[in-house]
């Protein structure tokens, strides 16, 4: 019976590989390992964000069944979907909160790689496209906090597109490009829909394709440590099925909490936005742009001769351009040694960050 | 012994004061040399009151009214001011009126604000050809023949006031000049009230201008100081209609002000300053003041309570009520005490008004569609109470029931409707309207409890594919094992 079984199988299989010639594909497959050592665990999150990413695109397109992207339509599909449509409770909870862990996993997989030093020669062009995708998804989170016309969505998209005005000389084009006018109206609602459904999603899957593509070609990354290590102690997991098992396990965790999520903390609608009304008190941005919206807050009006703001704004993109192009200025790594400085960096960014988001929540 | 010495010494001061008085008048060149002129003004002066009072006619004009020499007595330089301007005229009457202590040596109590509440009042604007103020001293009280208020003849007495105030107020032509819009009718009118009946058989005690409107106070109706301002008039109509030695004469009662303050009406008014609440006069008319008669009860409650009045003249009540000669509103609502109507009002059992006149049998039409009404009423109430607790169950459990929450607004309005239906005593209309509001709760009833089976659903829901999940990630890890092992 088992060899029966067997023998159907390898037909099926044959069947295939004599159409599409997977047997080169299966033979990378077997040969494809991981590194085995303490940080392995890291190494799940960009499967993890790449599963969260599947629910947006999936949870998305049937949101966009009911969802209409104008002022006066906006909030009440919205509404509609929440307490009229079957199960839309629950897509758009989902939606929200993968959106969420999405950014998170995203976060806690640079960091990762960050610190296992990762982007190094010859990963420098990964590194890149992976941190494109940090800043996509951040940018998915901005115009998708804006759809469903809200009061608090509202008044923080005009205080996160007010901040953007104040990019020397390109800012006040990018926020007049990004509002549709002076004002956040129903023309910024179009604009951010049209990105968050049709350009962003091309840019993303463009990236994730190339980011994925670079991984499959190179491998992944074997941290410096591991790297010294005799070849004899070297350990590893085959990618199929061990590794690709272990990430299934993730991933069906990562459900379940999804779920729970979803279904304990409703993602809440709120009261519509009225641009005449004055602003709500305790507005703020997402979570992920709430250190750098609390910087701005303890920023003086004036830093010497210029805007505090736009002062933070150049030492925010700054600090940013730099942690992009970390390949570029880490000659240490690149050359094998141990870069202690580029720890200490990171370990303050993460310190920074959460200081600055716990405090935007307690002196709001 | 003691009232003995009082009186002389009574006597005695009346005596030096009128010979003083006589002394004066004596001495008073001008009006002498007037009179013997056969000047007009001079006949009138001789029983005016100032003239009683030993005031001279240098008393306003000026000039030195001890001088039998014309030249002298007239002259400048004693002060002689001729006949004062229309427009300053009244300073000759404030110069004593507004003066405590003048008023005081003359012997006089009257007060002396009449001039601080004249100026504040609408009278004493500017008139239209801006001769002066509107009104002053001089056009109520006239020149030369002024009497005390309290004598008959005084042009202000109660009596007279009507055609005084008349004189202007029922001329369309002059009061054109001011307000247009104002009514010119009110003389008119309060001559068909028993105000105005009384006033003109000469009884001073029935109310007239003055007694509502005030004197030298006068303020536009809308002005809040005006005394009949809306939350003023109940307080202005009981300084009669309160005073039982006053109202035992016409044998009135006096409890209509008490009652009135605890009404309905009277909370409406006077505690919330509700002005669309009636006064005394939203009933009773103003100028034209009578009580309603027994069959315009409810044309003059009808004024506000429209629907009411319009269902209840179509009811089988009307023609009963007009045979038994009930006054139609009042008999269940009664008059100056009006209280919010009640659903106890409605049905067979007491405190219901109902059984005033139908009797409590079973049998009867009108106990069982009082009774049924009442049933119906009650059951939306109760079943208002219910789905609003199942309501507000489901919003907690974070369910969103809105539409259902607001959709009893309608029913909250269609109770206020059908207790306006009451009215036609028509079980059937009665019932096809309250029966809107059992249609509406019953939906927002059955919304709330889907709400809340579907918050349990979606509990269930999430427990089944929690275990389901987590069998999967214990299988999952069972069969990695075994890989692992494996290889």
């Amino acid at each position: 019976m088992k060899q029966e079984n067997q023998k159907k199988k390898n037909k099926y299989l044959s069947w295939l590989d004599e159409r599409y010639n997977l047997s080169g594909l299966l033979e990378f497959a077997k040969k494809k390992s991981v590194p085995k050592f303490r940080e392995t665990i890291w190494y799940y999150f960009g499967g993890v964000a790449l599963l969260l990413f599947v629910v947006q695109v999936i949870s998305g397109i049937l949101l966009l069944m009911y969802y209409k992207g104008t002022e006066d339509l906006a909030y009440e599909s919205v509404k509609f979907i929440s307490t009229k449509v079957s199960f839309g409770w629950l897509i758009r909870s989902v939606h929200s909160w993968s959106a969420n862990l999405m950014v998170l996993s995203v976060f806690i997989h640079m960091f990762s790689v960050y610190f296992l030093k990762g982007f190094r020669k010859p990963r420098e062009l990964t590194w890149y496209t992976g941190f494109g995708l940090l800043a996509m998804s951040m940018a998915f989170g901005f115009s998708g906090y804006l759809l469903p016309w809200n009061e608090l969505a509202f008044f923080a998209t005009k205080v996160g597109t007010d901040i953007v005005g104040q990019v020397p000389l390109i800012g006040e084009p990018i926020l007049k490009l990004l509002r549709g006018g002076d004002d956040v109206t129903g023309a910024t609602l179009s604009r951010f829909f049209g990105f968050h459904v049709a350009i962003f999603p091309g840019i993303f899957v463009i990236l994730l394709t190339l980011h994925l593509l670079m991984i499959q070609r190179q491998g992944i990354a074997e941290p410096e440590e591991y790297q010294k290590l005799p070849d004899n102690e070297k350990k590893t997991i085959p990618f199929f099925p061990n590794f690709a098992m272990r990430e299934l396990l993730i991933w069906l965790i990562v459900i379940n909490v999804l779920a729970i999520l979803a279904v304990f903390f409703p993602w809440e609608l709120g009261t519509k936005a009225n641009p005449f009304s004055s602003a709500p008190v305790g507005i703020r941005p997402e979570w992920y742009f709430l250190f750098m919206f609390q910087v701005f807050k303890f920023l003086p009006g004036e830093i010497l001769f210029l805007p505090g703001e736009m002062v933070g704004v150049l030492l925010f993109g700054i600090g940013i351009a730099l942690w992009a192009i970390v390949p570029v200025w880490d000659k240490k790594t690149a050359k094998g040694n141990k870069n202690t400085l580029l720890t200490y960096v990171g370990i303050f960014v993460i310190i920074f960050i959460i200081v600055f988001t716990i405090l935007g929540y307690i002196l709001d | 012994m003691k009232n003995k010495i009082k009186n002389i010494l009574f006597a005695v001061l009346f005596l030096t004061f009128y010979s003083n008085l006589l002394i004066a008048q004596a001495d008073d060149q001008c009006f002498k040399c007037h009179l013997d002129m056969d000047d007009a003004k001079a006949s009138l002066y001789k029983t005016d009151i100032h003239h009683l009072k030993g005031i001279s006619c240098s008393g306003c004009h000026g000039g030195d009214a001890t001088s039998d020499d014309m030249d002298v007595a007239m002259s400048k330089e004693k002060g002689f001011i001729g006949v004062p301007s229309r427009s300053d005229r009244y300073q000759v009457c404030i110069n004593c009126h507004a003066d405590a202590d003048k008023m005081k040596r003359l012997g006089s109590n009257i007060p002396t604000n009449q001039y601080e509440k004249l100026k504040a009042s609408i009278h004493f604007q500017p008139s239209f050809d801006n001769q002066g103020p509107m009104a002053d001293c001089i056009t109520c009280h006239s020149v030369h023949d002024i009497k005390n208020v309290k004598d008959p003849l005084s042009k202000v007495y109660p009596t007279k006031i009507v055609e005084l105030c008349g004189s202007c107020h029922s001329s369309a032509e002059f009061m054109k000049h001011y307000n247009p819009a104002l009514p010119v009718d009110q003389v008119a009118k309060y001559k068909t009230s028993v105000h105005g009946n009384l006033n003109e058989k000469g009884n001073p005690d029935a109310a007239e201008c003055a007694s509502c409107h005030g004197s030298h106070e006068i303020q536009p109706v809308k002005d809040s100081r005006s005394l009949v301002y809306a939350t003023n008039i109940p307080s202005v109509c009981s300084n009669c209609h309160s005073d039982t030695k006053l109202m035992a004469k016409y044998k009135i009662p006096t409890d209509q002000y008490k009652n009135y303050v605890q009404s309905v009406h009277g909370i409406a008014l006077l505690e919330k300053g509700d002005l669309s609440s009636p006064s005394c006069n939203d009933c009773h008319g103003n100028h034209g003041a009578v009580p309603p008669g027994v069959e315009s009860i409810s044309k003059v409650c009808g004024t506000c309570h429209v629907l009411n009045m319009e269902l209840f003249e179509q009811s089988p009540h009307k023609k009963a009520f007009d045979e038994h000669n009930y006054p139609e509103c009042e008999s269940c609502h009664g008059n100056h005490l009006v209280k919010p109507a009640t659903d106890d009002m409605v049905g067979m059992q007491k405190p219901a008004v109902c059984v005033q006149c139908h009797s409590v049998d079973k049998n009867k039409k009108g106990f069982i569609v009082a009774g049924e009404m009442k049933i119906l009423i009650d059951s939306l109430k109760n079943k208002d109470s219910v789905t609003t607790r199942i309501l507000n169950d489901a919003n907690q459990k974070g369910m969103d029931v809105s539409d259902a929450t607001f959709s009893l607004k309608d029913v909250r309005q269609v109770l206020i409707q059908s207790r306006t239906t009451i009215h036609a005593f028509n079980l059937d209309k009665f019932k096809e309207q309250i029966g809107e509001g059992f249609t509406i709760i019953n939906k927002a009833e059955i919304t709330g409890q889907d709400a809340i089976d579907e918050f349990y659903f979606r509990r269930i829901g999430l427990g089944i594919s929690t275990i389901l999940v987590t069998l999967l990630v214990i299988g999952l890890y069972i069969k990695l094992k075994k890989v692992e092992k494996k290889s």
